[in-house]
């Protein structure tokens, strides 16, 4: 065998592959003159027994490298992705809370003027804050100020870029409110400076866990503003009237942001007020 | 040849194929590559003579033969042959090819392959004019500076030998 090979090594090499070069110059004629069918059958040979094996093994590696790099891709995607949760996340959050805020503004059709709280007065009892929004920003004095919550209280001061907010819980706030189940119209204060109170009249049948609501009556604030829920109910001076102790839906010592509602005092109020 | 020269030459002609189709491709500018190829026929023609160069010009134009039109099958083969014989037959001959030779001689090898390939396949020669100057003297000249290279790191590494 070693030796046929040999034989043919030597015999194509001889006068200078002279011999070769015929040879293959012939086999190359013979293909280009033989019947296409003939020429197929060729092609379809070389194919199924050298070209195609030998293309699926550089595409096997190919596809090893390309395993390799999808792999990679997948790694930045991944990476990608989590971001983008995250991000989503966070979005939600900050849409659920603005869901609450449109629902506000719908409701009431007043502009909302977001703030923060910086500061409060350093009394024993939390009776005002101080927010980063003032007459720059739009704010005016005795516009209404609420949380998600509920109603925090009012603007009484208004600098350029500051507000000072009278909080429910100062003795010098009273506001109109009413039950929400009965729709009975009673007024509430803070007389200690830490304790909601509420009157209503005794025909009401205000009970223990009834929803507090400002009426709208006193023109400062719109209808409808939760304010807080009954915590008891005990009998007042008059027999006609009802005391009752409400605990305020927002707690004031924790609020961060709170929102003023661009509402000027009804016309009847601001002449009251002139006067 | 001895057996270890022709597995030598076999993986270099698996791996001219393998850059034809992967690398080639990057390597073009307005659609013009390298052909690593006939870089490869002229290279071992140069190097072990006429008779392989005749038949590693075959087998790489029968290659090119398979994924070609079946009516141009034995077009490449003939031309390649051809090429392998003339380029062994060069340094056979005449002269042992320094860079710059060697360079001209992949640039001659080209160009006649081409001419031999086109008069094969009997197109028309208006468009044998068209592809001769869209085609073979861009790729001729692109193939002449990769085969120069290669050319230049095949003589170093003789010359550090010696």
């Amino acid at each position: 065998m070693f030796r046929a090979f040999r034989f043919i090594i030597d015999l194509f090499t001889q006068r200078h592959g002279i011999v070769a070069f015929v040879f293959f110059l012939l086999l190359g004629l013979l293909m280009r003159q033989a019947p296409t069918t003939v020429r197929q059958g060729v092609v379809a040979t070389a194919l199924g027994t050298v070209f195609y094996p030998a293309q699926l093994v550089a595409a096997s590696l190919t596809s090893f490298r390309a395993v390799a790099d999808e792999n990679e891709q997948l790694k930045e995607e991944n990476a990608r992705l989590r971001q983008e949760t995250y991000h989503a996340r966070e979005g939600l959050q900050e849409l659920a809370r603005l869901h609450t805020l449109v629902r506000f503004d719908d409701k009431w059709d007043f502009p909302i003027v977001t703030s923060r709280v910086v500061g409060h007065n350093p009394g024993r009892f939390l009776t005002t804050l101080v927010i980063n929004r003032g007459t720059y920003h739009g704010v005016k004095e005795d516009m209404p100020v609420f949380s998600m919550n509920g109603l925090v209280g009012k603007i009484t001061k208004a600098a350029m870029t500051h507000s000072r907010v009278q909080l429910l819980v100062d003795p010098n706030l009273k506001l109109s409110v009413m039950e929400r189940r009965t729709r009975v119209v009673g007024f509430l204060e803070s007389k200690d400076g830490h304790m909601l109170t509420a009157m209503v009249p005794t025909h009401a049948g205000i009970q223990v866990g009834d929803t507090l609501v400002t009426s709208g009556l006193g023109g400062i604030f719109p209808k409808g503003i939760p304010v807080g829920t009954v915590q008891n109910v005990r009998k007042a001076d008059l027999d006609v009237m009802r005391l009752m102790d409400v605990a305020p839906f927002q707690e004031f010592s924790i609020l961060e942001e709170v929102f003023v509602m661009e509402k000027e005092p009804d016309w009847v109020i601001r002449e009251l007020l002139d006067e | 040849m001895s057996n270890l020269k022709w597995l030598k030459v076999l993986i270099l002609f698996v791996l001219t194929y393998a850059l034809q189709v992967s690398v080639a491709e990057w390597l073009k500018i307005f659609g013009v590559g390298p052909d690593f190829v006939v870089i490869f026929v002229v290279a071992v023609a140069i190097k072990r003579g006429p008779a392989a160069g005749c038949f590693w010009g075959f087998l790489a134009g029968f290659a090119q033969d398979v994924y070609a039109p079946v009516e141009w099958l034995g077009a490449s083969s003939i031309s390649m042959t051809v090429l392998g014989f003339v380029v062994g037959q060069l340094e056979e001959r005449f002269l042992t090819l320094n860079l710059p030779a060697k360079i001209g001689v992949l640039g001659f090898g080209f160009f006649v392959c081409d001419m031999i390939y086109f008069g094969i396949t009997g197109l028309s020669k208006e468009i044998i004019t068209n592809l001769f100057l869209t085609q073979t003297l861009p790729e001729c000249a692109y193939t002449m500076f990769v085969g120069g290279i290669a050319f230049y790191l095949d003589f170093g590494k003789k010359k550090k030998h010696a």
